[in-house]
């Protein structure tokens, strides 16, 4: 599909085309402005419903879908006076009954390691505990296809590290999940497929080994084990992660 | 109702109250607290400014109860507002400060009833002693009333009505596309 | 103590001031403004009585100033009622339990959300501006120099707070809307406080005394 902006000529994306499966993580990369972003909000069916805009093409879903946005502090409900209440906002809103709520609430502060913090207000919350906040409250919503828009963006590597691993398990639960990240070094063990946009367009698409291919990291957006190697101007093909750059040293 | 309009309403009331901290720093007599209102308006319509107007009283009563009856000046300035909007009288400078001077007669008629009614004019410390002032000089008290109101009120909507303008032109058009007044009050649906 | 609830804080709220205005003064200025003050009172010295206190005493000043004894007793009561109302609301009335309270009784989500969102957008914006003010005045902004100057000082204010402002107006229309925020519709209740029937008889007591004093004063 193409997408435009409200009252803006150049799409924000175009002739973009790619599917996600149930139990498969996809990763969108690019530069700032690619339409990463993008691709998200409309897989989230916000674009154009929210955002306004054109859209030409057609999108299928057969899943309800939550996404997490970059900033936590604007995802901050603003109704919610604890964690608690925030992670059972979206639940809430979907009339579920209290119980249901109340399982599929305490769950997802156990999967994002932030039960401890349930009492807490939402505002004296760091970025860090605060995006694992949210994450949690999209979760609780059990959507089947997970969007997420620079989810570690706020969290330290090991917070990091936690949460790509939590993204692969609800990955073999069945969830679809698509992913906007520039944490690059991560996605060989995370990610299936890769889709690499430019200018709003696909430009290469295909297994995680994408990442060690000389284009992209002439673009800036190989691992950086493949950076490193092809700046030292060592021979293709460049390893994708630091194993591999071990194997092949030796 | 819209899911971005009630996004609006709540940003738009607590921009009206935060404005207070920037006045207090140029030390200007202004008090641009009818700012969120008048925005909301130019942007999503009187439905929406009203909303806006209403909470934006409400707020303000929590921390000064004397706020409250004047919540009909709020919603009397939202009306204006969608009136100049409709207009496009937000277009440029030229157009939006004599709209805010009309505003700032027509806020401080609909005060001064209130101020009188309910206060016996002495809603502020300015107010009772122009009041004050004007029985001196031997004015109907009411007319006093007015005087002291209007004092206030004149600057301070023509300087709200400038910022909103300022703010309109300065919002990037895919932004101001999203609202459905915005590209009307700037003169350029 | 238990606390009453929200709905019935408000009703006793707006009750006492619209006697005081509608019933003959001062009679029913002394009565609702003594009871206001009590309720006041119940909230302490220091976040109660106090604050009402000081809030109306200027207003006494002005209007023995402006006005004879008689005037001075009946404006000054009913001004007195209205203050310590809302400082006892304002003390007594906790906002989530209000937001609870409206949708458990089925509102809709939308007025729920609008009360809650703009009591926590506020010290949010709030605290922003503070730290744009601080910002600008690391580079020279001060509050002497001529009308023109300070009027251009406060545009360099006012502009990134409201723009900022409108941007996450954007975000969070973003973040609603995946959280399944449909305006109008409604949700189910987390914790609702307990509304004993008492209450609510209450409450329609309240309603139904406004109204018999206002058609009492205009027939």
């Amino acid at each position: 599909m193409s997408f435009w902006y409200p009252a803006t000529e150049a799409p924000a994306l175009s002739n973009v085309s790619f599917a996600v499966a149930g139990g498969e993580v996809v990763a969108l990369v690019g530069g700032v402005g690619a339409g990463a972003s993008t691709a998200l909000l409309v897989a989230a069916d916000l674009a154009p419903r929210v955002t306004g805009g054109q859209i030409e093409g057609i999108v299928s879903r057969t899943e309800r879908s939550g996404i997490v946005l970059p900033t936590p502090w604007t995802q901050s409900s603003g109704m919610a006076f604890t964690v608690w209440d925030e992670v059972a906002f979206g639940p809430a809103n979907l009339g579920w009954p209290a119980q249901e709520i109340a399982r599929q609430v305490d769950h997802a502060l156990e999967r994002l390691d932030i039960a401890a913090l349930a009492e807490r207000d939402p505002i004296t919350l760091s970025g860090g505990e605060l995006q694992r906040t949210i994450i949690a409250g999209v979760l609780a919503m059990d959507p089947g296809l997970l969007l997420l828009d620079e989810p570690t963006a706020e969290l330290d590597p090991a917070g990091a590290r936690a949460v790509w691993r939590l993204v692969r398990e609800l990955a073999r639960e069945g969830k679809a999940v698509l992913v906007a990240t520039s944490d690059l070094d991560a996605l060989p063990d995370l990610a299936d497929r890769v889709v690499w946009l430019e200018g709003g367009a696909v430009r290469a698409s295909g297994a995680p080994q994408l990442l060690a291919d000389d284009a992209v990291c002439a673009a800036g957006l190989g691992t950086t084990v493949a950076g490193v190697w092809r700046a030292a101007r060592l021979e293709p093909p460049y390893p994708l992660t630091v194993a591999e750059a071990v194997r092949r040293w030796r | 109702m819209s899911v971005r309009l009630l996004a609006l309403i709540p940003v738009a009331v607590a921009t009206s109250l935060a404005l207070s901290a920037a006045v207090d720093a140029v030390a200007l007599p202004l008090f641009l607290d009818t700012t969120g209102t008048i925005l909301a308006t130019a942007l999503a319509g009187p439905a929406v400014g009203i909303a806006t107007g209403v909470l934006t009283s409400a707020v303000n009563s929590l921390r000064n109860p004397t706020f409250w009856p004047f919540v009909v000046v709020q919603i009397v300035v939202a009306l204006y507002a969608w009136l100049a909007a409709r207009a496009g009288l937000f277009r440029n400078l030229k157009t939006a400060l004599p709209a805010g001077f009309g505003l700032g007669v027509i806020a401080a008629v609909t005060s001064t009833p209130i101020s009188y009614l309910v206060f016996g004019c002495t809603t502020t410390g300015g107010i009772a002693l122009t009041t004050a002032l004007g029985k001196a000089l031997g004015l109907p008290p009411l007319g006093a009333c007015f005087f002291g109101s209007f004092v206030s009120d004149f600057g301070d909507k023509a300087v709200t009505f400038a910022l909103v303008t300022s703010v309109l032109h300065a919002l990037p058009r895919r932004t101001a596309a999203r609202f459905p007044l915005a590209l009307r009050a700037i003169g350029t649906a | 103590m238990r606390a009453a609830h929200p709905f019935t804080q408000l009703a006793v709220a707006a009750t006492l001031p619209a006697l005081a205005w509608t019933l003959p003064a001062p009679a029913a200025g002394i009565a609702t403004a003594a009871l206001a003050l009590g309720l006041t009172a119940t909230r302490g010295l220091r976040r109660g009585l106090w604050p009402a206190l000081l809030t109306a005493a200027p207003f006494w000043l002005f209007l023995f100033l402006l006005h004879d004894a008689r005037t001075t007793l009946a404006i000054g009561l009913r001004i007195t009622t209205m203050v310590a109302s809302f400082v006892w609301l304002a003390a007594a009335l906790v906002p989530a339990r209000l937001v609870e309270a409206m949708v458990a009784r089925g509102w809709s989500v939308s007025a729920a959300y609008l009360i809650a969102a703009t009591l926590s957008a506020v010290p949010t914006l709030r605290a922003r501006a503070q730290r744009i003010v601080e910002a600008q005045r690391c580079r020279g902004l001060s509050p002497r120099g001529s009308l023109r100057n300070r009027m251009r000082a406060l545009r360099a204010l006012a502009m990134p707070l409201l723009l900022s402002a409108l941007h996450d107006v954007d975000e969070r229309a973003l973040a609603l809307a995946t959280r399944g925020l449909v305006p109008g519709a409604r949700r189910t209740p987390l914790r609702a406080p307990a509304d004993p029937v008492l209450e609510r008889l209450a409450r329609w007591g309240l309603v139904l005394v406004c109204v018999g004093a206002l058609v009492w004063r205009l027939v």
